[in-house]
């Protein structure tokens, strides 16, 4: 509820802007010169930027921002890292690279739930960690066990331990294992993947650098709903918490410095950190009853809960909706009804993604399993994830729907919406350039950029170099003159345009007509042959 | 010995002026000098143990005794800098400054003959362990006693760092010790320069020498580090590890060689520019390696000396059968494209300088150690034999007589 609530106050936020910039506009004559200039510096063509700011511009290509609009043949703008600008008839700076996308797809990169610690830092060379530095492991304390969760290193939830020292610390455990070159992170790059939450934390896939590769805390709380006990237990966590939230406001209210500060002795921290807000609740579940619980438990306290599995959500779409939930489900995954007499219904749906969807519930993708699996059957690991996503797809999703359940959605799930999860101006230039549809199986990523630099390239790494070649992607030190006339040829068509302004990709923008362009590869549906030449037909 | 006997008797015979072992020439038909390339026709004047002379059919002055090979290729005695041959035990982790391999050198074992057999006239012996093991020794593989086998104690600091939490700490800690006590200096000297400007008596103001607190025994060997006394070896396990170890090192700077086992699917490819641009020392062992997860041979030692970095080489295992395989091994990277003459200089004067004895042996050249093999012919042919070993002037092996 609160995305949406976010949604609407960025659409009135820009329409606020356009009433701004138009009343500006009218006034300007009336005013002075410097509001003028300060106009002028935010209008794009006579922007001056220090030379130490580096550029990128991926031009041509269909921008699949994520958000629900696709711009065609448009241009977005990267500087230091992050998206300047998305649209049409975009300045270029001289210094730019130039990355000439004609004909290709742009999209977000895809972000992947619970991902093994592995992608970002472990080798392919087996006996690197099983040769001396395992006994050196072992010596210095270091468990083999790497994939610790947050919740592993906070000894104590209920004595008063500060949780963003652990989460800190939990941060730096991660930043002091990547591997940025990895070449599990290739593959996983290979795929479309440019976000993985490892050991909780939001982690990015950054290749030669060791820089602001952790996006943030991860901020989910994990709560058992396993069984009968633990459920009640969960359950009274959160009365317990609620009633001392309640006497700890009352305290603070009073002011009273003689009163004694209520005590957190026995009071889940975990469950405090939900209440106020600064973290969110996440349970595994799946079986329908199990979801309807939490759906309760989430509208007694007021949270909103995330649910890894939600197998049997279909069942239960609207109490789920109602509650806020977000899913994280498998839509590949197949689970018949555990017992034929069962009156209601009960197991795994292919429309589970789609209903859930339908009903309100913010619905994210994961992969099969987190791993990259280098023996038994392939597309069953996280190399698969755009397959994942299609599977939901053929259950009824609609294909920005599942675009926005590998991205934007498991983004907002760890807090890094913010950051990456879709092409808008301000985030992250996380982005993949493709061949084609990024859920279609036979769409290969060409290139893929984290923070505006490439981080794969599939005509450099040698795993999918060979496999449906095609030249390699342009880039160049800046427009080229013939490029320059080139890109204005193609601006010119009558493209509808987007919103002007900063605004990248306005939700009411219609979807642009899919007009082939001259670039593009004719389509058979494109062309229809009839099967019998009409003479002889007649 | 018996070579030596026969070279005093020989000598005695010819001119008995001149000291056996101290002064004589050497005459071969060519020398790999390494600091001068390959010479023809080379002779080399040796005295009391060192080289005097090198040059192209310099004439010998009547008296000085010559051994004249007019076939034989002579090199530098092979320099292994890292090694564990000889010592065994298994060390731990953690960080230990103070640990010396030399404590557990253990002299008279048949291995220090027959490393001398196959060529091998130094060796710098590596502090078991992982993390900051400790010290390593530079020695040659001869002498009745432990002191007399040891060139140079400590040769280098072995650090280990891989990338996680507790290795890094490791660095940090360590270094966050000798930081302390280089502030704790700096406190001192200021007191020192206050104090000095109260004093009235001018003679021991001129005479006020001021003398720093003593470091701590682990923070000496940080302390030579960074002030150039001694080097370090750092061991990394793949790429990453030497993003990680900048982040440790960050502005500190010293001379470090990088050392990594070679092994498929290995990824070091990717620092080589890195590596190459800042003229680092890197230590392999000779191998040619896949490329992760294909069948192609890259040759990474190779590599790094196109990208710019100093090559040091050493045998694939603490095995004599591995030093004596060395050559052959280091052969093989020549025919997958590594230059010839920095093949022969990764077995010599680099593998010295790691040891810090750049200047003391490793080539051939007026003040170096006159540490020596002689080949039949170019080294690195397959077929080629060994025809003798000579240490600080001394035949050990081979029945070459003056």
């Amino acid at each position: 509820m609160k995305t949406a609530a976010k949604h609407l106050t960025m659409k009135n936020f820009s329409l606020l802007s356009l009433f701004g910039a138009l009343t500006a506009m009218a006034a300007t004559p009336l005013w002075s010169a410097a509001p003028q200039e300060d106009e002028a510096a935010d209008a794009a063509p006579t922007e001056v930027d220090t030379d130490a700011d580096k550029y990128v511009a991926v031009i041509g290509g269909d921008i699949h921002t994520g958000t629900g609009a696709v711009l065609r043949g448009a241009t977005m703008l990267v500087r230091n890292g992050k998206i300047r600008r998305i649209g049409h008839d975009i300045y270029i700076p001289e210094a730019a690279k130039v990355v000439h996308a004609h004909g290709y797809s742009i999209y977000p990169g895809m972000v992947a739930l619970s991902a093994s610690s592995r992608i970002t830092d472990g080798t392919l060379s087996a006996d690197v960690d099983d040769v001396e530095s395992g006994i050196a492991a072992a010596e210095m304390g270091d468990g083999a066990d790497a994939d610790v969760t947050v919740e592993d290193w906070v000894e104590d939830w209920d004595q008063d331990f500060e949780t963003t020292q652990a989460f800190d610390e939990a941060a730096l455990r991660a930043s002091d294992s990547y591997d940025p070159f990895s070449s599990f992170m290739v593959l996983t790059l290979a795929a479309g993947i440019t976000s993985v939450e490892s050991s909780n934390l939001p982690l990015k896939l950054r290749r030669d650098k060791l820089d602001d590769v952790v996006m943030g805390d991860g901020g989910a709380v994990n709560f058992n709903w396993g069984s009968p006990d633990a459920r009640r237990s969960t359950a009274e966590d959160f009365k317990k918490a609620a009633a001392y939230l309640r006497e700890y406001r009352a305290w603070e209210a009073a002011g009273d410095k003689e009163a004694k500060e209520p005590s957190r002795r026995g009071i889940n921290s975990g469950a405090i950190k939900v209440l106020r807000g600064e973290g969110r609740a996440k349970f595994s579940a799946d079986v329908a009853h199990d979801l309807l619980g939490i759906a309760r438990l989430a509208q007694t306290y007021g949270f909103r809960p995330i649910i890894d599995g939600c197998r049997e959500g279909w069942i239960v779409a609207d109490e789920l909706g109602r509650a806020g939930v977000s899913a994280i489900v498998q839509p590949r995954e197949r689970r018949p009804k555990p017992d034929e007499l069962m009156v209601g219904p009960a197991g795994s749906s292919i429309e589970n993604a789609a209903i859930l969807h339908k009903s309100g519930v913010q619905v994210a993708v994961k992969a099969m399993n987190g791993n990259v699996d280098l023996s038994g059957i392939a597309g069953r690991d996280l190399l698969a994830l755009s397959i994942d996503a299609g599977f939901a797809v053929r259950g009824g999703l609609s294909e920005a729907a599942a675009l926005q359940a590998v991205t934007i959605v498991p983004a907002r799930i760890l807090g890094v919406d913010h950051l990456v999860g879709s092409l808008e101006v301000g985030k992250d230039a996380d982005f993949v350039i493709t061949d084609g549809d990024l859920l279609h199986y036979e769409t290969h990523v060409q290139l893929a950029f984290v923070l505006g630099e490439v981080a794969y390239e599939k005509n450099e790494e040698l795993y999918y170099a060979h496999i449906r070649p095609r030249p390699k992607i342009l880039i160049t030190d800046g427009l080229k003159p013939a490029e320059t006339a080139k890109d204005g040829d193609e601006a010119t068509p009558p493209v509808e345009e987007p919103a002007p302004g900063d605004d990248p990709a306005p939700e009411d923008t219609p979807k642009p007509e899919d007009e082939p362009k001259p670039g593009d590869d004719p389509k058979p549906e494109d062309e229809p042959k009839p099967e019998v030449p009409p003479a002889q037909a007649a | 010995m018996k070579s030596i006997a026969i070279c005093l008797l020989a000598l005695g015979a010819a001119a008995p002026a001149a000291l056996a072992q101290d002064v004589f020439a050497l005459r071969v038909g060519r020398a790999e000098t390494i600091s001068q390339g390959t010479l023809e026709h080379a002779v080399i004047l040796v005295e009391g143990g060192v080289i005097t002379v090198v040059g192209q059919d310099l004439p010998v002055e009547r008296g000085i005794p010559i051994v004249d090979l007019p076939d034989a290729v002579v090199m530098p005695g092979l320099v292994n800098c890292r090694t564990r041959i000889g010592v065994d035990s298994r060390g731990g982790g953690g960080a230990d400054l103070t640990a010396r391999a030399s404590a557990e050198l253990y002299p008279r074992q048949d291995v220090w003959a027959e490393l001398l057999e196959v060529g091998v006239t130094t060796l710098g012996i590596y502090p078991p362990g992982t993390g900051i093991p400790g010290l390593a020794v530079a020695v040659k593989p001869e002498g009745e006693t432990a002191s007399e086998m040891i060139v140079k104690d400590p040769a280098y600091l072995q650090f280990y760092l891989r990338s996680d939490r507790s290795s890094k700490k490791l660095f940090t800690d360590a270094f966050d010790k000798l930081d302390k006590y280089l502030e704790k200096v700096e406190k001192e000297r200021e007191k020192f320069e206050k104090d000095l400007e109260k004093e009235k008596d001018k003679e021991k103001k001129d005479a006020a020498v001021f003398k720093p607190s003593q470091p701590d025994d682990d923070v000496r060997p940080l302390l030579d580090l960074v002030t150039g006394r001694l080097n370090a070896v750092i061991g990394i396990r793949k790429a990453g590890d030497w993003l990680h170890l900048l982040d440790v090192l960050k502005e500190r700077k010293f001379e470090f060689a990088l050392q990594c086992d070679l092994r498929d699917d290995l990824d070091l490819f990717y620092i080589k520019d890195e590596v190459g641009k800042r003229g680092l020392r890197v230590i392999f062992d000779p191998r040619v390696v896949q490329h992760p997860s294909t069948r192609r041979e890259r040759n990474l030692p190779a590599e790094f000396v196109a990208a710019g970095a100093k090559l040091a080489l050493s045998p694939r295992a603490d095995s004599v059968r591995a030093h004596e395989d060395w050559l052959q091994e280091v052969g093989e990277l020549v025919r997958y494209g590594l230059d010839r003459q920095v093949a022969l200089r990764a077995m010599t004067l680099e593998p010295a300088h790691v040891l810090g004895l750049g200047d003391k042996l490793g080539s051939i050249e007026a003040g170096r150690a006159a540490n020596f093999v002689f080949y039949d012919r170019d080294p690195f042919d397959p077929a080629v034999k060994r025809l003798g070993v000579m240490i600080g002037g001394r035949f050990v092996s081979g029945d070459l007589g003056l």
